[in-house]
C-alpha cells in the first residue's frame, strides 16, 4: 500500500467516523467534536449510544468488533484506532 | 353425542336459505355452480354416503377451495360429525401430530391433496377423494345425529405449536350475525372469496352468504390479482374479502383501472394483519360507493372488533370498536404503559377450551380468553393492535414492540418487507435484529437504515444488527411467525 493511499484511507475513514457521531448525537456541533474528547464529557452517551456507534461502525466497514473492543471504546480516536486494526 | 344447546346450526342457515331461495345460485367455483336447492340436495346425499364412518366423531377435511369442499363441509356436519379443516399446504409431520391430535377417523379431500397424501407414508388413516365419496352407496340417513361442535382448526401459530380450537355452532351463529349486523350483508350482494374455507376468515365469509342467502364465488388463488378483478365484473360482486398484502399488491395497477373494478362494490373485508396505512387511505378514495372494513379475531375469539374506514375517520392503524354484545379489556401488568397491555376476550364468540389441551386452557380464565395480543383503546374506544406479547424485545429493562420499528423502517424506499425482533446479547439481555426484503433492483444499504432508525426511534430501539433476506416467514394470511425468525 502506498503512503498516499494510506492517508487517502485514514482521511475517509475519519470523515465516515465523525459523521456516524453527528449521526448518533444529534445536537453535537461542529465545534464540540474532538478526536480524544471521552465518553464521559459527552452529555448523552450512555449504553445505548455506545450500542448505536459500534452498530453504525460495524455496517458502514463491515466489519465486526469483538465484546471487548465494544465496551472499551471510550473516544472517537479509540473507534478509529479499532477500524484501522480491523482494515489493516 | 353432546345434547343440542343452540338454536340455529350451519345446515339450519343452509335450510332457511334453500326455503327463501331455491333457484337462486348459491356458489360459484371456477368449474361450475350450484342453486340452494341443488347444494341442500348434495349435502343431503353426500350426509348419507358417508354413513360408512361410523367409528369416530371427527372426519378431516383437506383441499383447495371449490364447491366440493363447501358439499363435503355441510355434509360431514349434516352427519353429526366435527369437521375437522386442514391446509393443503400442510407439511406430512404437522398433519401426522394433528390426526393423532383431532383422533379423526379419515380424510376427506381434492384430487390434488391426494396425491400428495398418497406420498405421506406416516399416514394410516383412509382418505378418500370427493368422488370415491359420491359414488358410494347412499344409505338411510335414520342413525344422523346432531353435534354442538361444528368445525376443528388447529391454529397456524405466529408464536408457537398449532393449538387445537373447536368451534361450536352457538359461536358460529352468534359470529355471523355479528357480521351481518356490522357489515350490512344481504341477500343482493355477490360475494367474491379467493381465501382459504380452512381459516376461520374464509369460512366465516361463507357462512355468512350462507345465512344472508347471498351468492359466494370460490376462487382458489388469492395472488392472482388479474383473476380477483376480472373475478368481480364478470359476477358483478358486491363485497371482497381479500388480505391487506394483496390490497397493497393492487395499488400497483393503474388507478383509474382500479376504480373501475370496484365500481359495484360495497365492501372490501380484510382481516387484522396490519394494513399500511397508505393501503387504507387509497382504497378510502378508490371505492367510490363502497368501504374498505377490517376486524379482529383469533381462530379462539372470531370477530371480535369491527372497523369500517370511513372518509371522515382518520384511525387507519385501528381495528376499531368492539363487536356487539362482546367484551374486551386490556390487561397490564406495569403501570407506566399508558394504556397498553394484553387483550382479553369475552363473549360467545370465545372457545370454552382448547382441543385436549390443559397446558392451552390456561390462557382461559373465567371466560376471559387471554390473546397475547399487545394493544389500547383510545378516548373513543378504537382498538389499536401493537404486537404480541411473547414478540416484545426487551434491551436492558426497555421493552420494544417490534410494530413500532418495522412501521418506521418501512418507510424507507427500497424496503418491501421487514421483520424486527430480539436477538440474545451478553450486555442487554438482547438487541434488535431486522430481517430485511430490498425491493426489486433496490441499492439501499444497511447504514441508510440505520441512520433513518437514529433520526425517527429513541436510540434503544435502534437496531444492532440487520440482515438482507430473500423472503419473511409468514403465516397464510401474512402475519410474521416471528418464533421461526430468533
Amino acid at each position: 500500500m502506498t503512503l498516499a493511499t494510506i492517508l487517502s484511507n485514514e482521511v475517509e475513514y475519519k470523515n465516515i467516523i465523525k459523521n456516524i457521531f453527528f449521526e448518533v448525537f444529534a445536537n453535537l456541533s461542529e465545534a464540540d467534536f474532538a478526536w480524544n474528547k471521552e465518553q464521559k464529557d459527552y452529555n448523552n452517551w450512555d449504553s445505548f449510544a455506545q450500542l448505536n456507534l459500534i452498530t453504525l461502525v460495524e455496517s458502514k466497514f463491515d466489519i465486526t468488533l469483538s465484546l471487548e473492543e465494544s465496551i472499551n471504546i471510550k473516544s472517537a480516536n479509540e473507534i478509529l484506532e479499532c477500524v484501522r486494526s480491523h482494515l489493516k | 353425542m353432546c345434547s343440542i344447546s343452540f338454536k340455529m346450526n350451519v345446515i339450519n342457515f343452509l335450510e332457511e336459505s334453500k326455503k327463501r331461495h331455491p333457484t337462486k345460485v348459491a356458489l360459484v367455483d371456477e368449474e361450475k355452480s350450484l342453486t340452494f336447492q341443488e347444494l341442500y340436495q348434495e349435502v343431503q346425499s353426500f350426509s348419507t354416503s358417508i354413513a360408512f364412518l361410523n367409528k369416530k366423531n371427527i372426519i378431516s377435511l383437506m383441499s383447495e377451495n371449490s364447491v366440493s369442499f363447501i358439499i363435503s363441509y355441510l355434509g360431514i356436519i349434516n352427519a353429526g360429525k366435527i369437521v375437522h379443516l386442514i391446509s393443503p399446504e400442510i407439511s406430512e409431520i404437522n398433519l401426522s401430530n394433528q390426526l393423532k391430535s383431532s383422533d379423526s377417523e379419515a380424510i376427506i379431500c381434492s384430487n390434488t391433496v391426494k396425491k400428495n397424501l398418497s406420498k405421506f407414508v406416516s399416514i394410516k388413516i383412509p382418505f378418500f377423494e370427493f368422488e370415491d365419496i359420491r359414488s358410494q352407496s347412499t344409505q338411510d340417513k335414520k342413525n344422523i345425529k346432531t353435534n354442538n361442535l361444528a368445525y376443528l382448526i388447529y391454529t397456524s401459530g405466529t408464536t408457537s405449536e398449532p393449538k387445537g380450537v373447536a368451534i361450536s355452532h352457538v359461536m358460529i351463529e352468534f359470529t355471523t350475525k355479528n357480521i351481518i349486523k356490522v357489515l350490512g350483508y344481504s341477500d343482493l350482494d355477490v360475494d367474491v372469496l379467493p381465501l382459504p374455507l380452512y381459516h376461520s376468515f374464509g369460512l366465516g365469509c361463507f357462512h355468512t352468504s350462507l345465512y344472508v342467502g347471498s351468492t359466494l364465488v370460490l376462487l382458489k388463488n388469492a395472488n392472482n390479482l388479474e383473476h380477483i378483478l376480472q373475478s368481480l365484473e364478470k359476477n358483478n360482486a358486491t363485497t371482497l374479502a381479500i388480505i391487506p398484502a394483496t390490497l397493497t399488491k393492487l395499488l400497483k395497477l393503474d388507478r383509474s383501472v382500479l376504480e373501475n373494478y370496484f365500481t359495484n362494490i360495497r365492501l372490501i373485508i380484510t382481516n387484522s394483519t396490519p394494513i399500511p396505512k397508505n393501503t387504507v387511505q387509497n382504497f378510502k378514495e378508490i371505492l367510490k360507493n363502497g368501504h374498505l372494513a377490517t376486524y379482529y379475531g383469533l381462530t379462539e375469539a372470531s370477530r371480535s372488533t369491527f372497523m369500517i374506514f370511513e372518509k371522515n375517520n382518520e384511525r387507519e392503524e385501528s381495528v376499531g370498536r368492539v363487536a356487539p354484545e362482546i367484551e374486551i379489556k386490556i390487561v397490564s401488568k406495569d403501570n407506566d404503559n399508558l394504556g397498553m397491555g394484553e387483550i382479553w376476550i369475552k363473549g360467545n364468540n370465545v372457545i370454552k377450551k382448547y382441543w385436549n389441551n390443559t397446558e392451552a386452557d390456561k390462557n382461559i380464565v373465567d371466560r376471559w380468553l387471554q390473546t397475547g395480543d399487545i394493544g389500547y383503546f383510545d378516548k373513543e374506544n378504537y382498538l389499536f393492535l401493537k404486537g404480541r406479547n411473547d414478540d416484545i424485545i426487551n434491551i436492558g429493562g426497555e421493552k420494544i414492540v417490534p410494530r413500532e420499528i418495522e412501521e418506521v423502517v418501512m418507510q424507507i424506499a427500497g424496503v418491501e418487507e421487514v421483520a424486527a425482533f430480539g436477538i440474545k446479547h451478553e450486555i442487554f439481555g438482547q438487541v434488535i435484529k431486522l430481517n430485511v426484503v430490498k425491493a426489486k433492483d433496490s441499492d439501499l444499504d444497511k447504514f441508510v437504515i440505520l441512520t433513518h432508525c437514529l433520526k425517527n426511534l429513541e436510540k434503544f430501539k435502534v437496531p444492532s444488527k440487520i440482515d438482507f433476506v430473500e423472503s419473511i416467514p409468514k403465516t397464510d394470511y401474512g402475519k410474521v411467525k416471528r418464533f421461526m425468525l430468533k
